[in-house]
């Protein structure tokens, strides 16, 4: 017996009835805002080339893409990520279209995660790209687009914002090397204090280390930017924490208390971002299920140098978690052909049903006890026989 | 209030973190007295203890059912990813080591060498920023024996006093890291129960600075 051709293969699911709902009605909430706010649907393809996400730009491991090749023999891994795939997109087909463009998908990716760790490797995201455009204004959209996306979904969330060139500042102007700049990264990213602190120990102890070193205690309410005033004193990281101060007084007009907070030393691991970077988490769910910020370096090397800025949903974790109503949606009305004479007549009036708002089915059973059986299983209310 | 659950590892690391928790001043009968219980509380209800092996506090705490998590840096070497390391707790303290037969140099020829372990990721991960290539083999215990008959050349593994190698003949030929008991945190509890969680590691970190102080 070949028992590959019962189950599906690690990471991946079936889902059914209930948890379709639940992925569709948290789809169709968040796809409303997006709509409402004018955005606009783009479908990428299930594969692209493997150089589009080399490990530099995309900052995503070889490991984790699930590849094959196509009919010359080049590498095609299958979507692991829709942002670089809407990057060139834009660059290649919308060149001439009045910019910003507003654009938005919903479609899976895929990340061949490690075996074993209960993680899915198929993960449908809804996600915003805010392309061609620069500045508060539309820092200020992207995050409130995520904020009304993540309230739509979620009583109880948490959106955390950051900004990619405070730590660019200081480690630009740190003397170490880049393997050892590479690694205060990842320990800055996993708070790992204790490792950041050996690694720091060993550099020249200066106001750079000294600020690098409280990097990633600075987060929680606007009592961090006093702290941050009072370490750190590099004109370009101070700077970075400025304009972010700026737009967290902004934000507080929506009111949101604690589900809005700072972290400074949020470092995504994507290279692409140049500005804010944000984070949402969802209570019961152990990591973030909102990632984005402003990427305006994808597009540097590029025919037409612009702003981007977006943000991508994971809804499979949402939808595990979000209250929603899941009713079964059951029929009230089966219509049954009492022979072929009447299958004709038993479709069009069941269409009738239909279309005035009743729950009609037609009965596919050519034996009315099996049908009458059937309705009663499934506790059809009406039978009725044409 | 839900209370904080933190998953501890079995055995040593569990009796010095409640030891820990006990100075602090938390009611840890509970534990004391678990007889078959899994999860127990400490305190009035403010802490939840659970107790599992080492690798699986690791993913207790990543996937988000449990806040906070004692784990060896060890094990956070080789099956680590996706969470925050809060504290270095200060017991539980080894070594990760190179070692090999007496008197024979590890590095020596350019033949490529083969390591046996229990850590292949750690090994692998040493042996790559040394840009040595090496033939890893994964052994369950003793790794002390695979060098002894000739399955591999040395091992990668925990040093604490030196005498099972000293019995074997092996002797230490590179120290790999220093290893200790590591308080972590799921990234997104870090961030939802952010005043619990930093209120215990600054009480935390208050006694085990003071432990060491007067250690040495």
């Amino acid at each position: 017996m070949n028992y590959n051709l019962r189950i599906t293969p690690e990471g991946t699911k079936d889902y059914l009835f209930k948890e379709c709902t639940a992925v569709n009605y948290v789809c169709k909430k968040i796809e409303k805002i997006f709509i409402n706010h004018q955005f606009h649907q783009v479908i990428t393809p299930g594969l692209e080339f493997f150089d589009l996400f080399s490990a530099e730009s995309s900052g995503i491991s070889q490991e984790s893409m699930f590849k094959t090749s196509d009919n010359s023999s080049r590498i095609v891994v299958v979507r692991p990520d829709s942002t670089l795939p809407i990057a060139r997109l834009v660059t290649t087909r919308l060149q001439n279209e009045v910019f910003p463009v507003r654009l938005y998908y919903n479609q899976p990716v895929y990340r061949n995660n490690p075996g074993l760790t209960g993680r899915s490797n198929e993960i449908i995201q809804l996600g915003v790209e805010l392309i061609g455009s620069t500045g508060k204004r539309a820092d200020i959209e992207v995050i409130t687009t995520a904020v009304e996306s993540m309230s739509a979904v979620s009583d109880n969330f948490r959106l955390e914002i950051g900004h990619s060139q405070i730590f660019n500042a200081l480690s630009d102007e740190l003397e170490a090397d880049e393997n050892q700049k590479e690694l205060i990264k990842t320990y800055i990213e996993n708070k790992n204090y204790s490792a950041l602190n050996d690694c720091l120990d060993k550099l020249h102890q200066n106001e750079i280390t000294a600020a690098i070193r409280s990097l990633p205690s600075l987060f929680g309410g606007d009592e961090v930017f006093e702290k941050a005033e009072n370490i750190i004193k590099s004109k370009k990281a101070l700077q970075a924490i400025d304009y972010l101060k700026s737009l967290y007084q902004m934000l507080q007009s929506l009111n949101l208390g604690d589900k809005l907070s700072l972290d400074l030393g949020l470092v995504q691991r994507n290279e692409y971002y140049s500005g804010i970077v944000f984070s949402g988490y969802i209570l019961g769910y152990g990591d973030a299920v909102l990632s984005g910020g402003r990427y305006d370096k994808i597009f540097d090397k590029t025919d037409i140098p612009m702003g981007a800025a977006g943000f991508a949903i994971n809804i499979n974790h949402i939808a595990e978690k979000a209250r929603y109503k899941s009713r079964k949606n059951l029929p009230e009305v089966l219509v049954f052909a009492k022979s072929d004479d009447s299958v004709m007549k038993a479709v069009e009036y069941t269409a009738k049903l239909v279309k005035e708002g009743v729950k009609a089915q037609f009965s596919d059973l050519s034996d009315e006890k099996e049908a009458r059986e059937f309705a009663e299983k499934l506790g059809i209310k009406e039978f009725v026989i044409i | 209030m839900k209370p904080l659950r933190i998953a501890l590892t079995k055995g040593r690391l569990e009796k010095k973190t409640i030891e820990l928790f006990e100075k602090l001043g938390y009611n840890c009968d509970e534990v004391h007295n678990k007889g078959r219980k899994l999860i127990m509380n400490i305190g009035d209800g403010e802490f939840e203890v659970v107790l599992a092996k080492a690798a699986d506090v690791i993913t207790y705490v990543e996937h988000g059912v449990c806040d906070l998590g004692v784990v060896g840096k060890d094990t956070i070497l080789e099956n680590g990813s996706s969470f925050y390391e809060l504290l270095d707790l200060g017991f539980g303290k080894c070594r990760f080591a190179l070692a090999g037969r007496k008197n024979v140099d590890f590095y020596h020829g350019y033949g490529s060498k083969t390591v046996a372990t229990k850590y292949p990721n750690v090994t692998r991960k040493f042996f790559e920023s040394k840009n040595m290539d090496v033939r890893v083999i994964k052994i369950e215990g003793s790794v002390e024996l695979a060098p002894l008959v000739g399955l591999s050349d040395g091992i990668v593994d925990i040093v604490e006093t030196g005498s099972t190698l000293k019995a074997n003949n092996l002797e230490v030929k590179d120290y790999v890291t220093d290893i200790s008991a590591r308080l972590i945190a799921n990234t997104a509890s870090l961030k939802l129960r952010k005043h619990e969680i930093e209120d215990l590691v600054s009480k935390m970190e208050a006694v085990t600075i003071n432990d060491n102080n007067s250690n040495s």
